[in-house]
């Protein structure tokens, strides 16, 4: 709203810029008196100065909402991210680009894009109003040629399209060449050859200026013939009005009127052409941030369904004996077709459970849907108490170890946290050391540990009743196995584990296998349930 | 900046004519829209004195060819501009190319630098296309048009010039000082932002699982926060220029009216001459625009081209592409001590069975070459392995443990030669310091070593010297010609598996490229599949490598595994591990860099670093 209203303010501006200057110039040559000059002069100044403070204000404007925007839509793909936490659709470096430099496309966007889509709207209607309330056959020129423009570009748009398209497509691959190489030059070089394949990066790129050049010359076609209406326009109103100047048919300071306003009708729509690359990129930035959003839909299952409110109600499962995990008839299909169908299984208190099946059969799906990550297509799973959860790549702050240790149990003593992390195998990691992005600073093993050390502390501290563990003593030697596994059966809390490790199957009271969905016989998989 | 055009001007054909050319026709596109309404004002001003119908055929003639041409010189010099700057970026890419290559990279940490090499190279488009190219037309009809105003009033004519310097010269460059004082506000908040982003990312699952989604989601916000104050505060300098360069702008006509008015009036200048001199400033905008813009473009342009320069011009390190052993002559028995690109040494087989560490390091130090001595045949007594010299070797692998009876590797029956030997190595980056000194170690033929050590201890530059791509900093180091070497981040290029193989051998034949893969289960890929290294998992790219390694001929009688298993879950990772260990068999010594427990313990042997 502000937008349009400081876009009318300039289209007045331009109307008056150009009456003071036609009737000025007109004067002079009429009186040839130096009246009423200097005044005008000053108004001049004075008129430019508040357009260039117009352009100021709708800048800072556009860029202010722009910010807007780009926050709303950070904070809305994060928390998307936070309601979809296994989403596998946005890698975490993909996530950054888009929620960073991603949006910064939307800064062209609202700031150049926009404001000049608006003034393509109200300049020309009000300029060329202007124009006709003083002279009705210049108008008339612009009221035919204006709308031609926007026809042109569509028609050349659309013969143009398919063709650009396909060059498109060519040149994106021969330019990623060069990006494909660098990024394998250290491999090339280990093999030798980094030298010989410079002859291939050397056609390539000819290839690509040649495909490049071929898609500008048609892409370029539309800037041409926006450029050809807009002056042609101009010069064709030019001569026009001259000619009715000479017969006496129209006066100076109208024709000088009009020859101001008229190329400021066009411009506008001329600038969105050429602003027309940040509504491109700005869109494909929110469609990228509206795809990580869409990512979410994680619908929050039925509190029937999923009973983990308090760890109060956990112990009251424990102690009256009752399952702590249910698993009846669950189903969770992938959109490939892999998933689990129809499981059912139950974890009772204190009971030791591995999950075990091949490669890729859905057993961290499983874990998936008892942390409540997924929900499931259909069945029902029940959680009777706390989960401490320890997943096979485990996330890590940044900060300190004893930073991500805490995260179990916020209110954990040093001491306790010490502790837990000894129990976890974890004796040699200091609870000061740095943990950078990505866990950096520990190993793939002692960020299990400092995993493992997490859940014990929830298991202690915060009571929770079920252990989740995705293969816990992977990378780990014998010995510190042997600790890990002592330690999990020492908690004597229920435990659901994924593992292949048989120090681990051994500890299990009872297996769950799962099978792989997708290698299910057809009749089989046409069974309903 | 300056230079590297003016270079990769002259790496092109006919660059410098070409460059001139795309001003010119600049220069006539911009001339012709100036020209436009200054002759259209002076057409109508003529005609408002009435004169012959005559009179007014030149300047109307004119108007329409200005009106017509503006548009096709237009056309021409966006692409005369863009042919041109597709050409210096082509060129550019080949030097950073050979620059690059001519580097050893393996190892060298430089992954940012890589990925940002490729977005900086772009940046030359820019500023030929957005800056050179619109900033010198742009000059040369800003001055032209001062001067034909100076013949019809040269006051006017100067303040113009002036308007002109300050519009093109002065805002841009206190907009530019403005905005880069606004990034360095904006740029460690930015980071910051990215740091909580992406430890939310991957930690998701484990935030949501102890209920920590909503602390983790106010940090976000907090964040977020003062990143969206920081951007709304520099909104206030964007707009600056643009609205600084209209009242720039004013200034220009204003003076224009003023003067020109009172020439007329005082009868030095003919009427018409008033409105030409009060309409071109205007049509001049459009050129104080392109003058703004170029210098954004500038600002942003010049940091990635400094540092691509800074990369033409740095020393280059180690030897880049590692010499390969001639190929279809040698038989892996008898390696050529001499082999292609490799430093001749001059040596006497003496020196090396004395175990002297002294003359390796002086021969590495006065070649660029790595030193890669065959050890001769007759040494391998002294080169089996032994525990009495290796301090930091854990254990090495009992020599009865491997097969010794292996006539293809033998080069005299009764004896084994060591495929590597490392004594009192001393490893290290060029002009770096060292990082690691005293590494010792034999490794005979099949026989396995892991090498372990703290994250960025220098395992990865162990390798990158035992392959001879980076000189030795001191010591000893012999090892064979043929060495296979597997990096966990392998590359996987955007073409077909078979291609994807033949880095390894260009002269495979599919026969045996399927072969090959076959051993490192990927039977079920075909070999004219297009792959990426987005399009297969990472055991599979991993596998789709480790094919590379079985197609080399001669076959690698040392492979060094770097960290196989990283990244990879471990059912993937058990999987590959069976299947490498099964397709370098029994002969094929190998080094494994790895922290994977389970891989230590299937290596009889430990280096630890």
């Amino acid at each position: 709203m502000a937008a349009a209203v400081l876009g009318v303010l300039r289209a007045l501006l331009v109307l008056l810029q150009a009456a003071l200057i036609a009737d000025t110039v007109a004067g002079v040559f009429e009186t040839r008196s130096l009246d009423g000059v200097e005044r005008a002069a000053g108004w001049l100044l004075v008129v430019f100065a508040a357009r260039g403070l117009l352009g100021w204000l709708t800048t800072a404007v556009s860029q202010r909402a722009a910010a807007d925007v780009k926050s709303q839509l950070r904070l809305e793909v994060m928390r998307a991210r936070l309601g979809n936490p296994v989403s596998s659709r946005t890698s975490p470096g993909t996530l950054v680009s888009v929620v960073t430099q991603g949006l910064d496309a939307l800064d062209g966007y609202f700031g150049r894009f926009l404001p000049q889509l608006l003034l393509a709207v109200t300049v020309p209607v009000i300029a060329g109003v202007a124009v006709g309330l003083r002279d009705a056959t210049s108008a008339v020129i612009v009221a035919v040629t204006v709308p031609l423009i926007p026809v042109f570009m569509v028609l050349i748009g659309w013969t143009t399209e398919t063709r650009v398209k396909r060059r498109f497509a060519v040149q994106t691959r021969l330019a990623n060449h060069f990006a494909d190489l660098i990024s394998g030059l250290a491999t090339l070089q280990v093999f030798g050859r980094a030298i010989t394949a410079r002859q291939g990066l050397a056609r390539s790129e000819n290839a690509h200026r040649s495909e490049t050049m071929g898609t500008l010359r048609v892409a370029f076609l539309s800037a041409f013939v926006l450029e050809l209406a807009a002056t042609l326009s101009v010069a064709l109103i030019a001569v026009t009005i001259g000619f009715r100047v000479l017969y006496g048919s129209l006066d100076l300071a109208t024709a000088l009127y009009v020859l101001v306003v008229a190329p400021e009708v066009y411009l506008p729509i001329r600038m969105v052409g050429v602003h027309f690359h940040d509504s491109a990129n700005g869109s494909a930035a929110a469609d990228a941030a509206f795809a990580a959003i869409d990512a979410t839909p994680v619908p929050v299952p039925a509190p029937e369904e999923r009973d983990t409110e308090s760890h109060r109600e956990g112990l009251d499962a424990l102690r009256t004996g009752s399952r702590v995990l249910e698993f009846a008839e669950v189903s969770f299909c992938y959109p490939g077709g892999a998933g689990i169908r129809n499981l059912s299984f139950d974890v009772a208190p204190g009971e030791v459970v591995a999950l075990t099946g091949p490669s890729g059969a859905g057993k961290t799906t499983v874990l998936a849907l008892v942390m409540g990550f997924l929900a499931a297509d259909s069945g029902t799973v029940r959680v009777g108490c706390d989960i401490a959860y320890v997943a096979q790549e485990p996330g890590m702050l940044r900060g300190t170890v004893a930073d991500n240790v805490r995260l179990g149990w916020t209110n954990a003593t040093e001491t306790e946290l010490r502790q837990a992390l000894d129990v976890a195998g974890g004796v040699g990691i200091t609870l000061d050391r740095h943990v950078g992005d990505a866990g950096e600073g520990l190993s793939a093993g002692e960020r299990r540990r400092v995993a493992l050390a997490r859940a014990l502390l929830r298991v202690r501290l915060g009571s929770a009743g079920l252990l989740v563990l995705d293969e816990p003593t992977a990378g780990l030697d014998a010995d510190t196995e042997e600790q890990a596994v002592r330690a999990i059966r020492a908690l004597k809390v229920a435990a659901l584990i994924v593992s292949h490790r048989q120090a681990v199957l051994e500890l299990a009271d009872k297996s769950v296998p799962i099978c792989d969905l997708r290698n299910l016989a057809e009749p089989e998989s046409g069974v309903s349930p | 900046m300056i230079g590297l055009v003016t270079r990769l001007l002259s790496a092109i054909p006919r660059g410098r004519a070409r460059f001139v050319a795309a001003i010119a026709l600049g220069v006539a596109a911009t001339g012709a829209s100036v020209a436009l309404l200054g002759v259209s004002a002076w057409l109508l001003t003529l005609a408002a004195e009435h004169p012959a119908v005559a009179a007014l055929t030149v300047p109307a003639t004119a108007v329409r060819m200005f009106g017509t041409s503006r548009g096709a010189f237009r056309y021409a010099e966006r692409l005369c501009g863009h042919d041109l700057a597709l050409n210096m970026q082509g060129a550019l890419r080949l030097s950073v190319y050979d620059k690059l290559a001519r580097t050893t990279l393996l190892g060298a940490r430089r992954g940012d630098l890589l990925t940002r090499v490729t977005a900086d190279v772009e940046a030359i488009m820019d500023v030929v296309v957005r800056v050179a190219l619109p900033f010198a037309s742009a000059s040369v009809v800003v001055l032209g048009t001062s001067l034909i105003l100076a013949t019809f009033d040269v006051a006017s004519a100067v303040v113009l010039l002036g308007c002109a310097v300050i519009a093109g010269i002065v805002v841009p460059w206190v907009a530019a000082r403005l905005s880069l004082r606004d990034d360095a506000a904006t740029v460690p908040l930015r980071a910051a932002m990215a740091d909580v982003v992406y430890e939310t990312a991957l930690a998701a699952p484990e935030l949501v699982a102890y209920g920590a989604s909503e602390t983790q989601f106010a940090k976000l916000a907090e964040a977020d926060a003062q990143l969206r104050r920081a951007d709304q505060r520099a909104a206030w300098t964007r707009g600056l220029a643009v609205g600084a360069q209209s009242v720039v702008m004013g200034m220009a006509v204003a003076a224009a009216l003023l003067f020109g008015a009172d020439a007329v009036v005082t009868g030095e200048l003919r009427a018409p001459a008033l409105a030409v001199l009060v309409f071109t400033p205007l049509a001049l905008a459009e050129s104080f625009d392109d003058l703004a813009k170029a210098a954004q473009v500038m600002t942003r342009a010049r940091a990635s081209l400094e540092r691509v320069t800074a990369l033409l011009d740095a020393a280059p390190v180690g030897v880049g592409d590692r010499a390969r052993t001639v190929t279809e002559t040698s038989d892996r028995g008898v390696p050529d001590s001499a082999t292609e690109g490799a430093a001749p040494v001059a040596h006497d087989p003496a020196s090396i069975t004395a175990l002297s560490s002294v003359r390796i390091a002086a021969a590495a130090e006065t070649s660029q070459h790595p030193a890669r001595i065959r050890p001769p045949s007759d040494s391998s007594a002294e080169c089996s392995p032994s525990a009495a010299h290796a301090p930091l070797l854990q254990h090495v692998a009992s020599p009865q443990a491997v097969p010794q009876e292996d006539s293809s590797y033998a080069t005299s029956p009764q004896t084994t030669a060591a495929v590597l030997a490392l004594r009192d190595l001393v490893i290290g980056w060029p002009d770096a310091p060292p990082l690691l000194h005293g590494i010792n170690l034999e490794l005979g033929p099949g026989e396995r070593v892991a090498v372990t050590g703290a994250s960025g201890v220098g395992k990865t530059t162990l390798a990158a010297t035992i392959l001879g791509m980076i000189p030795p900093a001191a010591g000893e180091l012999i090892a064979d010609d043929s060495i296979g070497y597997l990096a966990q981040d392998a590359h996987i290029f955007a073409t077909t598996v078979a291609e994807n193989v033949r880095i390894g051998n260009p002269w495979a034949t599919d026969d045996a490229i399927t072969a090959a893969l076959a051993r490192v289960g990927l039977s079920y890929l075909d070999l004219a599949r297009e792959v990426s290294a987005q399009t297969l998992s990472g055991g599979e790219a991993r596998r789709v490598a480790a094919a590379r390694l079985l197609v080399l001929r001669p076959a690698p009688a040392l492979v060094i595994l770097d960290e196989p298993t990283e990244h990879l879950d471990h059912e993937s990772a058990a999987a590959l591990m069976r299947d490498l260990w099964a397709a370098f068999g029994p002969t094929t010594a190998l080094l494994v860099i790895t922290h994977d427990a389970e891989v230590i313990a299937r290596c009889p042997g430990e280096l630890r670093l």
